[in-house]
């Protein structure tokens, strides 16, 4: 039992820091800063929407359509971190199997791309 | 090194795989027009995948370092599969052509899906397991949702999407479970494990893993309590797609039940029977009962389906030889009855609109005398009248509950096929005793009536020759239980 | 070939007119059926001469029928004297009512669907007088049944038709019940149901013992009784006779045809088929010469007082049919069915008379209302007067030979049921005579008591109509002295062959010949008092009859209602099986059954089946949460059952 812990202690530390850092972050900008608030400064920021409105509300799907292609892809640059690491062990079999792994991705690729998916309007 | 003789077992998957991706290629670059050439290639391509399916089949074969396995049981389930996939994109040519929705997506999602539950029949490993699971998954999300511009049919698949993801997670959770008090994904570990438990019997969190494991094939099977989402999918989505719904992956999923469970799980029956023997009586009985009430066919069809699946589990619930037999028989007569049903539904159309309710049948024996005696014996079939095939369905079975031992189990199976049996005959009174409605478009289509023809003939002659198809299932259960 | 045709050409006609009716309209299905009847009759005769006068009885297998383990039927047609004479009554007095009806339905609107009938009949009659074999015997016997029930309900619409057609479906169900036990009973002991091995067989058990009833019983008395209670019931005797007056209610030819001629005479033809059988029970032979006998008088007596015309004639014939069975009740099987030969003939010819009467008289039956037509219609007049003589047996007549040798035979006979029967037919003979001449003077003398219009209309029938009863008068006049000699005089031996058998102690019909000259002319003598009566009473002093009946009353009353059988029937069996079958209906079946069982468990099932649909409710968050209380409850489940 107290090995595995022992093995969560890096975990525990790094988000001790992380909470310190947080903290020194916010008091810091209270004390350095100079404060002078308005209405418009107040209020809530998120990127591309109005701040205050119904949450129903439509808006443009291409949005989400262009967020998740961007986390395929992403996702996939993961993948290819530990292959590229580890590549030297894995031998060909792991080679091929990464070309192959890309062959399929870029078939999707290819498909949003003739079906429009990328393009704005 | 792997070498590429390794790779032999998974030669159909490897085709279907391909054949996929080229058919997406064609599609997307010849646009929508090229949507009957697409699903007449994609046919054939599930056609050619039997063939080498069948030529490449010698004895239980393992591929992927033993997460891939290939022997009789898988075989004969595959095949199922193909009939069925391929059945549902006949149906949907012209179908998808009049509802205006006849994308090129549809026949290159279902060979995907496809290629899903010939991982999911052939899984040899948890994770194999899974990554076959959630690609025929993902492929059904979308094909529910696939009249985008119907409100039913999005909410069908956006239901099934949520629904089904809550499963997969409870499913996923299962495989932890399992993995982390077991050590092992694969099922030749598993099975070597548990043989070495002997008395000691496995560990609280083990079994708890069992059963959210099951609860999650529970939910592909849409067994009773993991049902609920049946009705609406089945309601909403169009009806080529219920029909795929209804036969390949029911019959994909149950195979991985078996697997899952007379496998590696095998030597726990004592632990797994009980919660199969409550599912399946819950399904009987509400598959059974919640039929009586309904107005639309394709939901009744969905409750036809739960109560079927609660006979099937029966099977699953002996854990023998002959249960098995007995759900390789029922679901292959399953399969031919819920292809012909939906054939009539699809049929069911008047001055170019679907209609879907039962009241909509009447009369239908004095204006189509021909389909209503194709649906008249599909019905009779399905509510278990000798000679008909549906009959033999049940009988072998009940007959292996009783050879197990499992008596209550067998009787409430006859009692709710008999309550059962009262909405299948309801359906044959409104066409044959109730006053004509209007009469439907005569448009069935040649595809459409060539498969409810051949599905009716062999419901009706399945008497004749049925040792054709035992013998088959007799010796795909019998490899499952040796290997 | 002509052996088969015989029996096939009326199944053939009633088929096509039957089916095809529709397109070959009335006149094509007269011509099928009655050309195949006419062909038939043809046949028949040469088939009498072939097997009867040369002697040289066939049986023709046609096909295996079933073969069920020990148990084997073959489907085959006998051919002996006892059928060629059956054969020869059934298809000429068939082929005459099937031309007599062209006249007689000619106004009917399904024309096709009578002929069919009568011709379907005709075939089932002929099945059944051919059988070579219990089964085939029962077949037709359940035949000639069907096509009497349709014939008789023939006029569907009438609902007295329809209870006739029922009552006489229901008792003959009552007689076939009994008859159906003898064959089982007869398979039981022999272990076969064909007519040879049985026959063969029966010297050796003459003595077998069975257990019925749980008791044990001499086996072929049993047996015997059980079939004699189906002939009861097809031969309207004593008991089971209450089915035939009513049966009037169908079209006069059918009455003439089935109710007069051929089937009701069916009891006799099996009893003397099975004369291998009764002769060696004679405890059954005395059953049978007692209810024989008993239905003579009994019949005749309420005769006397019926008013319609039809009805008079069927008490008449239920009469005569018990003379017959008496006659082989005391083992003269060959008088008894010479009787039946000589019977059918003017009998028939008195229906068809009547018929013609009632044609003539726009379907009034009722003689009240009958009367001085003579002069309107003499051929029917005459034939009618053939057809009385020859029932009363005045010398030279067919009925003479016949009922006097029957009479003979029974004081022959020497034993006590023997003059039972004697004295019963003597008596029966003076009713018979009386209310013959009673129907003669009541429908063609006296002052017309019918109204104008009637009276104006009336007509002899059509040649159609009076053909036939010059051919079956014929059969009246001569048929008993043609007859005599082989079917009981000198040449019996030679003509009957192996037909009939009679043990050799039993010699009624041979001592017959031999009784003292009184026994010979008593019947003739009492058959002219008769007439003399009926004369006086009638046409003497027509206020006589109102004058007796208001005198005995009682008597009157009794007879009239024909000794209260039906309202006896309906108190003893109708009303409490009513009773029984309303009471388990209503109470047992619909309340405690229904109720509790499929109704109960119906509503029970609608019930829940609304409960579970209402858990359907469309919200994911619903399902959702149903799917986490499953994996939560089969967990649960599964922790419990643990420990």
């Amino acid at each position: 039992m107290d090995g595995l812990l022992r093995e969560y202690l890096p975990i525990l530390i790094f988000l001790g820091i992380a909470v310190g850092l947080a903290l020194v972050i916010v008091t810091a900008s209270y004390i350095v800063a100079r404060q002078n608030p308005d209405p418009e400064k107040e209020s809530p920021y998120e990127c591309g929407f109005a701040p205050f409105n119904d949450a129903r509300r439509q808006f443009d799907v291409r949005f989400y359509l262009v967020a998740i292609l961007f986390i395929i892809f992403d996702l996939e640059v993961a993948f290819l971190f530990p292959w590229a690491v580890s590549l030297g062990s894995i031998g060909m079999l792991g080679f091929w199997s990464m070309m192959i792994f890309l062959g399929i991705l870029t078939i999707g690729f290819i498909y949003e791309w003739k079906k429009g998916a990328l393009e704005w309007e | 090194m792997i070498s590429l003789n390794e790779l032999m077992p998974a030669l159909p998957e490897i085709v279907l795989a391909c054949m996929g991706m080229i058919l997406l290629m064609l599609g997307v670059f010849r646009g929508d027009g090229s949507t009957r050439s697409v699903s007449w290639i994609a046919v054939l391509v599930l056609i050619v995948v039997g063939v080498v399916l069948s030529s490449v089949q010698n004895g239980r074969m393992t591929a992927f370092g033993g997460q891939f396995v290939v022997d009789d049981f898988a075989h004969f389930m595959k095949w199922l599969i193909i009939i069925g996939s391929s059945f549902a994109i006949l149906m949907s040519i012209n179908f998808n052509e009049r509802e205006s929705i006849a994308r090129f997506e549809y026949p290159v999602l279902i060979l995907f899906a496809t290629l899903g539950m010939f991982m999911m029949v052939s899984a040899n490993d948890l994770i194999s397991l899974y990554i076959g699971l959630e690609l025929q998954s993902l492929s059904l999300y979308v094909v529910a949702a696939f009249r985008r511009d119907s409100l039913k049919s999005s909410e069908a698949g956006l239901k099934y999407f949520v629904l089904g993801a809550l499963s997969s997670g409870m499913l996923l959770y299962g495989c932890s479970l399992v993995y982390g008090f077991a050590g092992t994904t694969s099922f030749e570990g598993l099975a070597t494990l548990f043989k070495s438990l002997g008395g000691t019997g496995p560990s609280v969190g083990l079994v708890v893993g069992l059963v959210f494991l099951i609860a999650g094939l529970a939910f592909k099977v849409s067994a009773v309590p993991f049902h609920m989402w049946t009705p609406d999918v089945y309601e909403g989505a169009p009806t080529p797609v219920t029909a795929f719904f209804a036969v390949a992956p029911k019959i994909a999923a149950i195979a991985l039940f078996i697997r899952v469970l007379v496998g590696p799980f095998g030597v726990l029956i004592a632990d797994w029977q009980q919660v199969i023997v409550l599912i399946s009586i819950a399904s009987m009985v509400l598959g059974a009962l919640a039929a009586i009430w309904q107005d639309n066919i394709k939901r009744l069809l969905a409750y036809s389906s739960i109560g079927n699946i609660g006979y099937a589990l029966i099977g699953l619930a002996t854990g023998t030889e002959a249960g098995i037999r007995g759900i390789l028989v029922y679901m292959t007569i399953y399969l031919a009855m819920n292809v012909g049903t939906f054939c009539c539904v699809l049929a069911m159309r008047r001055t170019g609109r679907m209609v879907e309710n039962i009241a909509d049948l009447a009369g239908l024996a004095r204006n189509q005398p021909l389909m209503a005696l194709a649906l008249a014996i599909l019905m009779f079939s399905m509510a278990g009248i000798p000679p008909l095939a549906g009959f033999f369905g049940k009988l072998y079975i009940f007959l292996a509950a009783i050879e197990a031992g499992l008596y209550t189990l067998a009787i409430i199976g006859v009692l709710a096929s008999v309550v059962g049996a009262f909405y299948y005959l309801r359906i044959i009174k409104i066409m044959y005793f109730d006053e004509p409605a209007e009469v439907f478009d005569r448009s069935m289509g040649r595809e459409v009536r060539a498969i409810l023809v051949g599905t009716t003939l062999f419901v009706t002659f399945f008497i004749v020759r049925p040792d054709i198809i035992v013998e088959g299932a007799g010796t795909a259960a019998r490899m499952l239980l040796a290997g | 070939m002509i052996y088969v045709l015989a029996i096939f050409l009326p199944l053939v006609g009633a088929t096509i007119a039957g089916l095809f009716g529709h397109w070959l309209k009335d006149k094509g299905a007269q011509i099928v059926t009655c050309g195949g009847l006419l062909l038939s009759a043809t046949f028949s005769v040469i088939i009498l001469n072939e097997v009867a006068l040369k002697g040289e009885p066939q049986t023709i297998q046609i096909f295996s029928w079933i073969i069920s383990g020990g148990f084997e039927v073959d489907w085959s047609l006998r051919f002996d004297t006892l059928t060629a004479v059956m054969l020869v009554v059934v298809t000429v007095v068939s082929c005459a009512v099937h031309f007599y009806s062209i006249g007689y339905m000619h106004h009917d609107p399904s024309v096709p669907r009578f002929f069919a009938y009568l011709s379907l009949f005709t075939f089932f009659m002929l099945m059944l007088v051919t059988a070579n074999n219990f089964l085939q015997l029962f077949f037709g016997w359940e035949g000639v049944g069907l096509a009497s029930y349709l014939l008789i309900g023939f006029w569907y619409e009438k609902p007295s038709a329809n209870a006739a057609a029922i009552k006489a479906f229901l008792v003959n169900r009552v007689g076939d019940f009994g008859f159906a036990l003898g064959i089982l009973g007869v398979f039981l002991m022999y272990g076969s149901i064909d007519f040879d091995t049985v026959f063969n067989a029966t010297p050796g058990k003459a003595a077998a013992t069975m257990e019925f009833l749980g008791g044990t019983w001499h086996a072929l008395t049993v047996l015997c009784l059980l079939l004699f209670i189906g002939a009861m019931g097809k031969s309207a005797q004593l008991g089971l006779h209450t089915w035939l007056p009513d049966a009037m209610e169908g079209p006069t030819p059918v009455s003439a045809l089935i109710h007069a001629a051929t089937m009701v005479t069916a009891g006799v033809f099996m009893v003397a088929r099975l004369s291998p059988m009764f002769e060696y029970a004679p405890f059954a032979l005395d059953v049978v010469c007692v209810v024989g006998a008993s239905t003579a008088f009994f019949a005749a007596t309420v005769g006397l007082v019926q008013n319609d015309i039809k009805r008079v004639i069927a008490y008449s014939t239920c009469s005569q049919l018990g003379y017959m069975f008496f006659a082989c009740g005391v083992s003269a099987y060959a008088a008894g069915v010479f009787h039946l030969f000589t019977h059918a003939f003017f009998k028939a010819l008195l229906f068809l008379g009547a018929g013609s009467v009632i044609h003539a008289m726009s379907s009034e039956q009722d003689m009240r209302h009958m009367g001085g037509i003579w002069s309107h219609i003499k051929l029917t007049y005459a034939m009618m007067w053939i057809g009385s003589l020859a029932l009363a047996g005045l010398p030279f007549f067919a009925g003479f030979y016949s009922k006097d040798m029957v009479l003979e035979a029974a004081f022959a006979a020497d034993s006590g049921v023997g003059f039972y029967a004697f004295w019963m037919g003597i008596i029966a003979a003076v009713m018979t005579a009386f209310y013959s001449w009673r129907l003669l003077f009541m429908t063609f003398h006296g002052e017309p008591r019918a109204d104008e219009k009637t009276m104006a209309h009336v007509h002899e029938s059509p040649k159609v109509m009076t053909i036939p009863l010059i051919v079956l008068s014929l059969g009246a006049l001569f048929a008993g002295y043609i007859g005599y000699d082989a079917f009981v005089g000198t040449g019996m031996n030679e003509f009957w062959g192996k037909a009939i058998f009679v043990l050799p102690t039993n010699t009624a019909i041979i001592d017959a010949h031999h009784v003292p000259l009184w026994v010979k002319l008593l019947p003739i003598f009492v058959g002219l008092i008769g007439i003399g009566l009926a004369y006086y009473m009638y046409i003497m002093r027509t206020d006589m009859p109102a004058k007796v009946a208001a005198k005995c009353w009682k008597l009157y009353l009794f007879l009239y209602n024909k000794w209260y059988f039906d309202e006896l029937y309906d108190k003893l069996f109708v009303q409490p099986a009513n009773y029984i079958g309303r009471g388990l209906w209503k109470e047992g079946d619909g309340t405690l059954i229904d109720g509790l069982g499929p109704d109960g468990v119906a509503s029970l099932v609608r019930n829940l089946a609304g409960r579970v649909s209402q858990l359907q409710s469309g919200y994911v968050y619903h399902y959702a949460f149903a799917m986490l209380i499953g994996v939560a409850g089969l967990v649960t489940l599964y922790l419990y059952t643990l420990g």
